[in-house]
């Protein structure tokens, strides 16, 4: 049986640059990188140093407060660098492919038991993948979780269209769905609870042999519905003192693929979107790519017509080096991270976005109709003309989004709008301010442990005092995490 | 555009840090992203945001308050036309509406900003748009013939008391415009409550002619206000210099709400609990003002623009969505309440506001309890 649930509160925002179903092979990129700051809670630990030979599965770093979580090298290769940045943190640990390639393998026949498994898991790397709320941080293997979540559709600007996620997640040569179906019962297998998996209205659930303990959910509405955040609300909210794990699609059919076979080969699909790029298209690759080969050709500089005033700075620098005024996110342009053109494709992200960067001034822009500018309150024209006339005909609004902020920060004044985009049993005005002045006994009356600062990404969109929320629920989280 | 530009661009240096004229950095910055809305990018979290700021939002209800205040304008001019006998075309009404009224605007604004930028100053922090609507308010809601001085030191008053010693816009409890009426009216109550305020005799000063609001009349013991109810909802009666107009008050909340700006729930309660409070009294009916009709107090003296304008305040007014309906119908019985059973004041609706600012936060507080409460439960469940 399934169940039906329909999120009413939140945005979808009209990005343009959504990606063509075109996938090219691109597992022939040279340069990997793991960031341990893709990690919550990570404390790296170097294990290997710059020129030493690893194999794929083997582990690059570990974490200081748990040796069993380790990141893991994507690919057989030499280490190349380790980037570093302030005060010598690990940036990134790049390592450089071998011409030949071998996966990691184990006996499958230890993987039938939940230990054999989780210790499969935690040796080639893929645990990494298995994140627990609350904290979003890297499960503890030795926990057990109340739950497991999967969600198999996102609903954030340009993620992969839902009704293709499913395909998506599939790797070549495998059958539609197969590994996915392997994934889930594996899972099944990690807690005494249930596994509960959402999927998307457009798309058809997934069919086959599954164990008894895993539940579908149909979900539909508008972004945050693919948040497996909001999913875990709507289905069963995480108390005090409980845990529940989740995994991206992608990585649950990685983790099928080794429950079957035994093989542990990071490969996924990423999508190259956004207004700035120039073939916005889907890729198959190995975890940890280099953006830079990625993204090849893919920057284009000039996409708008320019109808602000540049100041001089910008404009030379911007002649000085040609691309440098698109921003290179890696995941979606809510809650990704600015990783740079020389970064590559975060360990949790199947997505990158290029977007322009908004270093420019607009004249008077807090006056003028603003006819092409996005806005959640309905105080520009163009919230009214959700279409325009073009050439005589009505064409669907052309919206301009940019990196700019739009204003100058201010003190929070709550409008009420973020109850409209946040479709918690929660109040975020009042969970924000508690996180602000740090109280952690408020904050958990108040439902920190249900959130992460990925489901605060609509508020802090729409926020017109400009206040940086999901930072200030980042902070309140480790806050939380330290305590506890 | 690029001239301009280019010329903020040269004299910026001398306005920042280090610069002969840094101590002018907030007013410089006011002035800069008044002109160009700053080039910053985002830093940290959601790499694109919502075309919407405080300037923005701020202009919006500045714009919403534009048909009242054209109408009040109009009104000063036609009341005065009306009092004194002599016969006035349109446009002389409205020049004398604008005449009376400028002064009283710009005095608002330059005490007011000047206050604000001088803290914005001290703080090193950008100066707030609050007061671009606070300041329009103020004016909006007192007799015309209040003297210019007295405006000065209720506009000083409402900044520094009202707002700035809590930490300026967002952290204020009180509505500043409301203070600084609160101020004038228990500082100079013959200024404000008497009879002859409401009607300017002259192009200038603080003379007037003797006459009585609909409120006025009411507490006098008529049994109507001598006004029709079209009058009332038009707005052609005496009255605070931009609150007789239901009709352009409500465009204004057609802008708001349109816009989103102001919550339709706030809006919406404070009329339910107005008109029920008023059928209450109807159908206890021991007095005149008790029988009197209960939507009469919808278009009588500031009913209408403090449910549109000044209640709807997202500082000061309850911030859950449920706490938004308990204080909106709080807010409208107290205003009739007030208004009928009061026998010192003849508007209630100042006060009834002043009263709920004070208690918006503990109505939140209760709406939320009931959340807590919820997740404590539901943790106690589990745990079985």
């Amino acid at each position: 049986m399934v169940e039906k649930i329909k999120i009413h509160k939140g945005l979808d925002i009209p990005l343009g640059g959504a990606a063509e179903f075109r996938v090219t092979d691109r597992r022939d990129i040279a340069l990997y990188g793991i960031m341990p700051d893709d990690f919550v809670g990570f404390t790296p630990r170097l294990e290997v140093h710059e020129g030493d030979h690893v194999m794929c599965g083997q582990p690059l770093m570990s974490d200081k407060n748990n040796p069993r979580i380790r990141l893991t090298s994507p690919v057989c290769g030499t280490v190349k660098e380790v980037r570093r940045g302030e005060r010598r943190a690990i940036i990134a640990v790049v390592v450089e492919k071998d011409e030949v390639q071998q996966p990691w393998k184990c006996d499958t026949e230890s993987l039938k038991t939940r230990e054999g498994l989780i210790e499969a898991m935690t040796d080639c790397g893929l645990w990494a993948m298995m994140r627990q709320r609350p904290f979003g941080s890297i499960a503890n293997p030795d926990d057990k979780p109340r739950d497991i979540f999967i969600s198999l559709f996102d609903t954030a600007p340009l993620a992969a269209c839902p009704e293709r996620a499913i395909n998506v997640s599939c790797l070549n040569g495998a059958n539609k769905g197969q590994w996915l179906e392997a994934g889930l019962n594996a899972l099944s297998k990690l807690t005494d609870g249930k596994v509960h998996v959402c999927f998307s209205c457009q798309q058809s659930a997934v069919s086959g042999q599954l164990a008894d303990n895993i539940i579908f959910h149909e979900v539909s509405g508008p972004h945050p519905a693919g948040n497996i955040g909001t999913q875990i609300a709507a289905i069963a909210p995480i108390n005090k003192g409980e845990k529940v794990w989740t995994m991206n699609r992608q990585d649950v059919a990685i983790l099928g693929r080794l429950a079957s076979t035994g093989e542990y080969r990071p490969e996924r699909w990423v999508a190259v979107t956004g207004p700035a790029a120039a073939h916005p298209q889907y890729y198959h690759i190995t975890a940890g790519a280099s953006l830079n080969e990625l993204l090849k050709g893919q920057i284009s500089s000039e996409v708008y017509p320019r109808l602000e005033v540049r100041s001089q700075q910008a404009a030379v620098s911007r002649q000085r080096a040609a691309g440098s005024g698109t921003r290179v996110i890696s995941g979606n342009v809510l809650s990704g991270r600015a990783v740079g053109v020389d970064g590559f494709v975060g360990a949790y992200d199947s997505q990158v976005t290029l977007i322009e960067e908004g270093d420019c001034y607009d004249f008077m822009g807090w006056l003028m109709p603003g006819l092409r500018k996005h806005s959640f309150s309905r105080t520009f024209l163009s919230g009214m003309l959700p279409f325009k006339i073009q050439n005589s005909k009505f064409t669907v609004q052309n919206w301009h989004f940019n990196t700019n902020l739009h204003g100058g920060e201010r003190p929070l004044v709550f409008s009420g709008d973020f109850e409209r985009v946040f479709p918690f049993d929660i109040y975020p005005t009042q969970l924000i301010k508690a996180a602000i002045v740090g109280d952690i006994d408020l904050m958990e009356q108040l439902g920190i442990y249900e959130v992460e600062p990925e489901d605060f990404a609509l508020c802090e969109y729409i926020d017109p005092s400009k206040t940086d929320i999901q930072s200030i629920i980042r902070e309140a989280l480790e806050k939380c995490r330290k305590d506890s | 555009m690029n001239g301009l530009r280019r010329y903020i661009d040269k004299i910026k240096p001398t306005f920042s840090e280090g610069g002969k004229l840094a101590w002018l950095q907030s007013t410089f910055e006011a002035f800069e992203t008044f002109l160009f809305t700053p080039n910053t990018v985002t830093r940290r979290g959601s790499h694109i945001r919502d075309a919407v700021d405080m300037k923005r939002s701020m202009i919006t209800v500045v714009i919403a308050l534009m048909p009242a205040l054209l109408f009040g304008m109009w009104n000063i001019g036609h009341q005065w036309a009306a009092g004194s006998g002599q016969p006035a075309s349109f446009w002389l009404c409205f020049a004398f509406g604008l005449v009376r009224m400028l002064p009283l605007i710009a005095v608002s604004y330059i005490v007011g900003l000047a206050i604000e930028f001088a803290f914005a100053q001290i703080r090193h922090h950008e100066v707030n748009e609050g007061f671009l609507v606070t300041g329009l308010i103020i004016p909006m809601i007192v007799p015309v013939t209040t003297p210019l001085w007295q405006l000065a030191l209720a506009v000083a008053f409402a900044v520094v008391i009202g707002k700035e010693v809590f930490g300026g816009t967002g952290m204020n409890f009180l509505n500043p415009a409301l203070v600084a009426r609160a101020f004038l009216f228990f500082a100079y109550p013959t200024h404000m409550s008497g009879d002859s305020v409401w009607t300017a005799a002259k192009w200038w000063g603080t003379d007037a002619i003797a006459g009585a609001t609909p409120l006025g009349e009411m507490m006098g013991g008529s049994i109507r206000p001598t006004a029709s109810l079209l009058d009332l909802f038009v707005g052609t009666t005496a009255g605070s210099t931009c609150e007789t107009s239901a009709i352009a008050i409500l465009l204004g909340a057609l802008i708001l709400l349109g816009s989103g700006i102001a919550s339709w729930r706030t809006m919406l309660s404070i009329f339910i609990g107005g008109g029920a409070m008023g059928i209450v009294f109807n159908l206890i009916g021991a007095n005149s003002y008790m029988q009197l009709p209960f939507y009469y107090h919808y278009v009588m003296g500031g009913f209408m623009f403090g449910a549109v304008f000044m209640a709807t305040d997202p500082v000061t007014s309850a911030q859950t969505n449920a706490g938004k309906w308990i204080y909106g119908l709080l807010v409208g019985m107290f205003a009739v309440l007030l208004r009928v059973v009061n026998p010192a004041y003849p508007e209630g609706m100042m006060l009834s506001i002043l009263l709920m600012n004070c208690f918006a936060p503990l109505i939140d507080h209760c709406v939320v309890a009931v959340n807590i409460g919820r997740r404590k439960k539901r943790w106690k469940e589990a745990q079985k």
